[in-house]
């Protein structure tokens, strides 16, 4: 018990302990910003997989860890589509995903925003024209915010996030 | 080399039928078999005492626009002197049907399964021929590795449906799980068979993620593809890279400077270090132990910002070319990062005893997930997950690459196969991986970082390369194509090796264990589905 909390007392508070990100490489736009505002401060996220390499995974992850946190700026991971605000896809989209991706579509309540995570759910990236993929996933579904990146660091990630809550200043 | 005359003589003198050929790369044979005893041959490879060849890889390659016929290599690694062997037979004209091995070596069955798939050619014999990669609603006759299909060919949809194993029986109900999954988780499909708590059954139902890497690797040159290696398993960036860089630099006869290699190595020990304190975090993370899981995803973010510094890439990427590397860590940023991980490690010992003075973590991860050490020979399961069940193999000391011939590792190995041994193996890595750090800091040359390529392999030539990711082996076959174009690139992750094993891992545990079981494999939806 006194090694744990000398522990936590000998490291101390690490959040925001990172390098700020610049500014986001393709801006939020006035509209998603107003989709954005029925959320206020609180943004249940779904993140959805449709083929990406798990880099993109990672650094969602990462934004949880104490680093981060993003918690603290009411971001939080919804467990099911259906108790969602916003679903986060990565990956361009493959043929075995595409009816899967729909599916969650149909199924997060409205209103909802679509962002898409890193230069696959963008512009496919790499993998473009593969017989196996059907992306981008504009394509789809309605996308309404970018963050571009292969992946996207998830100070960049929450950045777009903090502006899309209509706070200009990053973390 | 007595080894290898000492296999190849065993070899010829039990089928005297067979021809050798010119080694295809350091410590390997090869042979051309007829098709018909070709499960013969491999069986006896895999059970002779003093052979016992575990395959590594099994791949199919379409030979037509050159010569009427497909070609099918399969790759043993023997258990005593790690050394390679390769048989190959040829399927000449309109010969669609090659026999299946899975009935002897059932690590073969996904391998077989998968060539069907992608190349439309049939084992006769294997127990499964339900499709794998390609999902139901792939039309028929669809086969994406054939040269005559196109890489960029729009497929239709068609109806189908995937038959699961079913359990009959009073109070036997499935539970399906995914492809979506309710976390930050790639996409895959579970199908557990239960009657009350434990496990019957556990079906795997992947490939979701195709992304038909293989294929694009074929609209390559051997020097670019690099970009698209480090995308099969964006985790495994470093070794994947590295993997391809060796094999194609096998090809072209290129020599790679002593301080590439270090660096090399420095890099995919610190792929390892990072994904190992991840895993140990979420390991006690799904057994709700969240201080554990704070401290060690503090400690992985620290790794992912000093490689940032260090290459511009929180993955490493970019770092490898073929060549050598593309970025020089000059001796002070070495010595700041040394200074770094030396603190990492004091802080990492200090959460690691506070994690294994935990009697309630202890009580959930002992005696869970158990993969026995047969049957984790059986799947020839590989790296974290094989150590901990008691199969010795590291590529790094087994068949050293990079700078590995100069820094001697010391291979974790547990024998109890459950999951706290999986716990272990990867905090003993850990430590292990700062020590050859620190080891890589004190021996490293100066001296260039790459070298340039200068000819290009002769089409059709092919060769092997394995490299010890953090996960474990990754094999990369790369066959060279006409000007320096990639004719065939056959990726193997160590995720498509484990991944069956699981399967039986769960078997008698509860579901609410299977997140820890799942996790304590971590392996590759990426790396599986390609």
């Amino acid at each position: 018990m006194f090694r744990i909390i000398k522990k936590s007392l000998r490291i101390g508070v690490v959040t925001g302990r990172y390098q700020k990100a610049e500014q986001p490489e393709l801006p939020v736009t006035p509209e998603a910003q107003d989709k954005a505002r029925p959320f206020k401060r609180s943004l249940a996220i779904r993140e959805v997989d449709t083929g990406s390499c798990n880099a993109c995974e990672m650094e969602m992850s990462a934004l949880l860890n104490p680093v981060y946190d993003a918690d603290r700026f009411g971001i939080h991971i919804a467990a099911s589509p259906r108790h969602a605000d916003a679903l986060v896809v990565t990956g361009p989209v493959t043929v075995n995903l595409e009816r899967a991706l729909k599916d969650v579509h149909k199924q997060t309540p409205d209103p909802k925003i679509v962002i898409a995570l890193g230069d696959c759910a963008i512009n496919c990236g790499i993998f473009k024209g593969s017989y196996a993929v059907t992306g981008p996933v504009e394509r789809h579904i309605p996308v309404d915010v970018r963050i571009p990146g292969c992946p996207p660091r998830p100070a960049e990630i929450l950045a777009v996030l903090s502006e899309l809550q209509g706070k200009n200043k990053t973390a | 080399m007595s080894e290898a005359m000492f296999c190849d003589d065993l070899l010829t003198a039990a089928f005297p039928g067979i021809l050798k050929h010119d080694p295809i790369c350091a410590k390997s044979s090869h042979f051309t078999v007829p098709k018909d005893r070709l499960p013969a041959i491999s069986h006896y490879i895999h059970t002779q005492p003093s052979l016992r060849g575990r395959l590594t890889l099994l791949w199919a390659c379409d030979d037509r626009p050159v010569r009427d016929s497909y070609g099918l290599y399969y790759l043993f690694t023997l258990e005593a002197s790690h050394h390679w062997v390769v048989l190959s037979t040829e399927l000449a004209g309109h010969d669609r049907l090659f026999p299946s091995i899975t009935p002897h070596i059932h690590a073969a069955q996904w391998y077989e399964r998968e060539i069907r798939d992608m190349f439309g050619l049939i084992p006769q014999g294997h127990p499964d021929l339900r499709r794998l990669v390609r999902h139901e609603h792939w039309p028929k006759g669809t086969h994406p590795l054939q040269k005559d299909f196109s890489w960029n060919h729009v497929l239709e949809r068609q109806q189908g449906e995937y038959r699961f194993h079913h359990i009959d029986g009073e109070g036997v109900f499935e539970v399906p799980v995914g492809p979506i999954h309710a976390g930050i988780i790639e996409a895959g499909h579970f199908r557990f068979s239960v009657a009350g708590e434990p496990i019957m059954q556990l079906e795997l139902r992947h490939f979701w993620k195709h992304r038909g890497v293989e294929k694009l690797f074929e609209q390559l040159t051997l020097t670019d593809a690099v970009l698209l290696a480090e995308r099969v398993s964006g985790d495994t960036t470093v070794g994947h890279s590295l993997a391809y860089c060796h094999a194609v630099e096998t090809l072209l006869d290129l020599q790679v400077p002593r301080r590439a290699q270090y660096l090399r190595s420095l890099f995919l020990e610190l792929e390892r270090l990072a994904n190992h304190l991840g895993d140990i975090g979420a390991m006690c993370n799904d057994t709700a132990y969240a201080l554990a899981h704070a401290h060690c995803s503090r400690m992985k973010e620290r790794i992912m910002q000093l490689n940032d510094r260090l290459v511009g890439s929180r993955f490493l990427r970019g770092a490898m070319q073929v060549g050598g590397v593309s970025w020089d860590i000059d001796r002070s940023q070495l010595k700041l990062l040394v200074e770094e991980l030396d603190g990492i490690q004091r802080d990492f010992s200090e959460v690691g005893a506070i994690i294994f003075a935990n009697a309630s973590l202890t009580d959930r991860l002992e005696s869970t997930g158990v993969l026995t050490e047969r049957i984790a020979w059986d799947h020839a399961v590989t790296g974290v997950v094989g150590r901990a069940s008691g199969m010795d193999q590291d590529v790094r000391r087994d068949r050293p690459f990079a700078a590995y011939d100069e820094l001697p590792v010391n291979v974790a190995l547990y024998r109890y196969g459950d999951v706290r041994a999986r716990l272990r193996v990867r905090n003993d890595e850990i430590h292990e991986a700062i020590r050859l750090i620190r080891e890589i800091h004190a021996r490293i040359p100066d001296g260039p970082i790459a070298s340039e390529p200068h000819s290009l392999p002769k089409p059709g030539a092919w060769t092997l390369a394995a490299v010890e990711g953090w996960r474990g082996e990754i094999v990369y076959m790369v066959m060279a194509g006409k000007d320096g174009r990639i004719h065939r690139c056959k990726v193997r992750d160590p995720s498509f090796v484990n991944w069956p094993a699981i399967q039986w891992a769960v078997l008698g545990n509860i579901i609410p264990d299977f997140p820890l079981i799942n996790k304590s494999f971590n392996l590759s939806y990426a790396g599986n589905d390609l």
